[in-house]
């Protein structure tokens, strides 16, 4: 059946079943997946999924049901799973269909170029990278994942409110995690390189970096276990933030779990800190012109010169603040209620390069890598305390990698203590939204070596 | 068919397979269900889950907010292959979710219990759900009040329970036919070597009656069966699939996984654990002279590569002159999981299971961590309080 169709028969029969608002909301993902290892095809997977949601209002009450299958069983399996639900929900504020914003940005995120990529090319943007990967140095051992994903989403909400919007987005990403051996000394590392244009994917620029990346780690030498300067690089500064991105989520601080809760308008941050969220931004893996309740996106600042200036809502959140939503409702796929995530979300960068971030520390450390994150960060707290990688900095100098390192703090803390900025913004996908950061250099943080 | 026909855009050459006829066969039960959580009203289960929610809040004043789950999964699977085998499957899991947020004076800390069985609306039923209700509330209020985690190398207690999770992420994990087939794991080509103290045995057996990581075939369709991987130190074998173990020349180990039909299955975990040592909890406690006790642990991750790992505790105590100290928080554990093996010089006789979720390749599935409390004589503790 037709998603037209089958909507159009789903409303008809839900209003009989005795439902008053309903929505359904769709989602088709294309996805490819192949896998590279020492010149052999590993993994190869191709998927399509349509998936759609309804929700609708039974006795003022809203209940959900799902299916991916587009026939007349599943309306009246959505029918009596989504009343049975209703029935069940308990939650004192309820949700709303929405009818619409007034204005909505016009922009199509698909790239084209990325769709007229062939199987055949895509093997060969791997096998390249792989080559060369060996060929760079002689080190390189093997590969943990060599892996390339293109995918495309189609997203759409129709509702009896008059609501019916619809936008796509696709993407195409490589992962390529490296494993060199030197004596009896092994490394590993890994980049992650995202994009809409096949042709700025150069696999010997990715190799290259993958290379240059692992090798640095051999001969790490011990360092004393302090407090110090740490100069975060950009990649790491923005998988830090993105885990303590949830703290700016509206549904989080109504639940208690943020301490932002009541900061707006505070000085939450460094004075020199920007933080926005752009939904356009051209790349970004978030960008949309409408969010997961229908509501238009746009550019918004979220910190201006250190000070928090809104929360991301969506309209439950806003109604509970008694505020307008900013259009971050979001779900994570059409299974999902809606909650709230950012876009695009990213601390602006100034125009100091990394080496002059380092070049201004006498002694500290660079690091490049964090990991653990999710297990490591308390989002309720704020504290955190993670594994890193990392080099010794002397004299505004790199000088040595080190041995495995945590680095320990609080986020809110860290926050207000940046005392420098860099111009090299990197984003992270990790998690819900799309998160940036340029490196970062932080006053202090508690340094432990495993030595 | 646009699926099948990228599909074989992967191949070149030409080769051709010959068809066994499929003979069906059934799937013995190992974990039989009483009570379908499809058979039960939602009302039921909402009902316990008020109820949890109402001993956490009333464990003590200073709990803000709680949080309760329940999951109930039916998955019904079939597996056809070309070797003739036809098999078919249900399998059933439950599990709860507990999370307390304590507060005080623009302080939060959070404590979590999230228990799991391949079991019916039973597993809820016969829950004690007041046991992991104030556990939680009890972890959170207990960390308001910690200070923060000294660092430097300590010897650490690991108790017993979801504390598996770090050999599960610092071992487990390099023992998969995933990573030892592409020589990717520290332990590959290592068979019969010594790699751990002698008082190690490392055990995966998903046919525990109704763990929350127990399956009763894998998802190439093989029984489920108890694997020895490390016995009294010694290296003995690996989880293995079919396809990594004709690139190793091995037999499977019934030890295929996959989350869904979107995932193309590989080598993974189901109940993984420590096997029981001879020691009491007393005895670790007691012959600990300054260390950490890891009551619960967090999540953590490992690089299979190299083996390093790192850890978060949930719930940490400093051990001074063989006794439980104070409290800590924001503990970290950062080390090399083939060295940490090494170092494990006691382990108690009090074996237990915890739940968890564990993420790879071939998706997100369900998989038991367990170990009856343990201690390590020397593991990097990074936390916020510098110097040891």
């Amino acid at each position: 059946m037709k998603i037209t169709e089958f909507q159009e028969q789903l409303f008809i029969a839900d209003f009989e079943a005795g439902f008053t608002d309903m929505e359904l909301y769709f989602e088709r993902t294309e996805k490819f997946q192949c896998g590279l290892h020492q010149g052999e095809v590993d993994s190869y997977v191709t998927s399509e999924t349509l998936g759609v949601t309804f929700r609708g209002l039974f006795k003022d009450k809203m209940g959900y049901s799902f299916t991916e299958h587009l026939d007349a069983e599943s309306l009246t399996f959505l029918i009596l799973q989504a009343r049975e639900n209703a029935e069940v929900n308990e939650d004192e504020s309820q949700e709303t269909l929405f009818s619409g914003s007034e204005h909505y940005h016009i922009q199509d995120f698909y790239a084209e170029q990325l769709n007229e990529l062939s199987i055949p090319d895509k093997l060969n943007i791997l096998r390249d990278i792989e080559k060369s990967l060996y060929q760079i140095d002689h080190r390189v051992l093997s590969t943990d994942m060599l892996v390339l994903e293109s995918s495309s989403t189609e997203r759409g909400i129709i509702n009896t409110k008059g609501l019916n919007l619809h936008d796509r987005n696709n993407h195409m990403v490589v992962v390529v995690s490296a494993i060199a051996q030197q004596d009896s000394q092994i490394k590993s590392a890994y980049v992650i390189h995202f994009t809409q244009d096949p042709e700025a994917l150069i696999p010997e620029v990715i190799a290259n970096q993958a290379v240059k990346e692992v090798v640095s780690q051999f001969n790490p030498q011990n360092a004393e276990s302090n407090n110090y300067a740490i100069v975060l690089r950009s990649d790491a500064a923005a998988s830090l933030l993105h885990v303590y991105s949830t703290i700016f989520s509206a549904e989080n601080t109504q639940a208690g779990n943020s301490l932002l809760k009541d900061s707006v308008g505070e000085i939450i941050a460094a004075p020199i800190i920007q933080v926005v969220d752009d939904p356009f931004l051209a790349n970004g893996l978030y960008s949309r012109t409408f969010d997961s309740e229908g509501t238009a996106t746009e550019l918004r600042s979220i910190i201006t010169d250190g000070k928090l200036i809104t929360l991301l809502h969506n309209r439950k959140t806003a109604e509970k603040d008694k505020t307008v939503t900013t259009g971050h409702a979001y779900k994570s796929s059409y299974k999902d209620s809606v909650g709230v995530s950012p876009t695009n979300m990213y601390i602006v960068p100034s125009e100091s390069s990394r080496e002059d971030l380092i070049a201004s520390v006498q002694e500290g450390m660079l690091i490049t890598q964090l990991s653990g994150l999710h297990s490591g960060a308390s989002t309720v707290s704020g504290d955190f305390s993670f594994a890193a990688k990392g080099f010794y900095i002397k004299d505004g100098v790199v000088a040595y990698p080190v041995n495995q390192l945590t680095i320990a703090g609080n986020f809110y803390d860290f926050l207000k203590t940046v005392d420098q900025i860099g111009s090299d913004l990197e984003f992270s996908s990790e998690g819900h939204g799309y998160v940036g950061s340029p490196s970062l250099l932080i006053r202090q943080l508690v340094v432990t070596v495993d030595s | 068919m646009k699926c099948a026909f990228h599909a074989a855009q992967a191949f070149s050459g030409t080769s051709t397979i010959d068809l066994i006829p499929l003979k069906k066969e059934l799937a013995q039960i190992l974990h039989p269900i009483s009570m379908y959580p499809r058979d039960v009203e939602k009302k039921r289960k909402i009902d316990f889950l008020k109820k949890a929610s109402e001993y956490a809040q009333n464990y003590h004043s200073s709990i803000q907010q709680v949080y309760v789950r329940y999951v109930d999964a039916e998955q019904q699977v079939l597996i056809a292959n070309s070797e003739g085998k036809y098999i078919e499957d249900t399998r059933v899991r439950s599990r709860f979710v507990i999370q307390s947020i304590a507060a005080e004076d623009n302080k939060l800390q959070a404590g979590f219990y999230a228990p799991g069985s391949s079991k019916g609306f039973e597993f809820l039923e016969h829950l004690d759900l007041q046991h992991y209700a104030h556990e939680a509330s009890r972890i959170a209020v207990t960390m308001l009040n910690a200070s923060p985690c000294p660092s430097g190398k300590f010897p650490v207690i690991i108790d017993n329970e979801f504390g598996g999770v770090l050999f599960h992420e610092a071992c487990g994990h390099g023992l998969e036919a995933s990573a030892v087939a592409k020589n990717n794991s520290v332990f590959a080509n290592r068979i019969g070597e010594k790699v751990a103290s002698d008082i190690v045995t490392y055990i995966d057996d998903g046919t525990l009656p109704n763990e929350w990581g127990s399956i009763n075939i894998d998802d190439e369709g093989e029984h489920s069966r108890k694997n020895i991987l490390i016995e009294n130190g010694i290296l003995k074998g690996y989880l293995i699939d079919k396809l990594n173990g004709r690139r190793m020349d091995a037999e499977s180990t019934g030890s295929s996984r996959r989350e869904s039909y979107r995932f193309a299955p590989t080598s993974r975990m189901t109940n993984t654990y420590i096997a029981p040592g001879k020691s009491t909890r007393e005895d670790i406690i007691s012959n600990t002279e300054n260390g950490i006790y890891a009551k619960y642990m967090g999540g953590g991750q490992v690089d299979p590569a190299t083996g390093d790992y790192n850890f978060a505790i949930m719930e940490a105590y400093l051990v001074k002159d063989g006794k439980l100290g104070k409290p800590v928080r924001g503990a970290t554990l950062i080390g090399n999981g083939p060295t940490t093996i090494k170092h494990i010089d006691m382990i108690g006789n009090n074996l237990s299971h915890g739940a968890g979720m564990c993420g790879a390749s071939s998706g997100s599935i369900p998989v038991n961590v367990g170990q009856p409390m343990l201690r390590v004589s020397e593991i990097t503790v990074g936390g916020s309080e510098g110097g040891n």
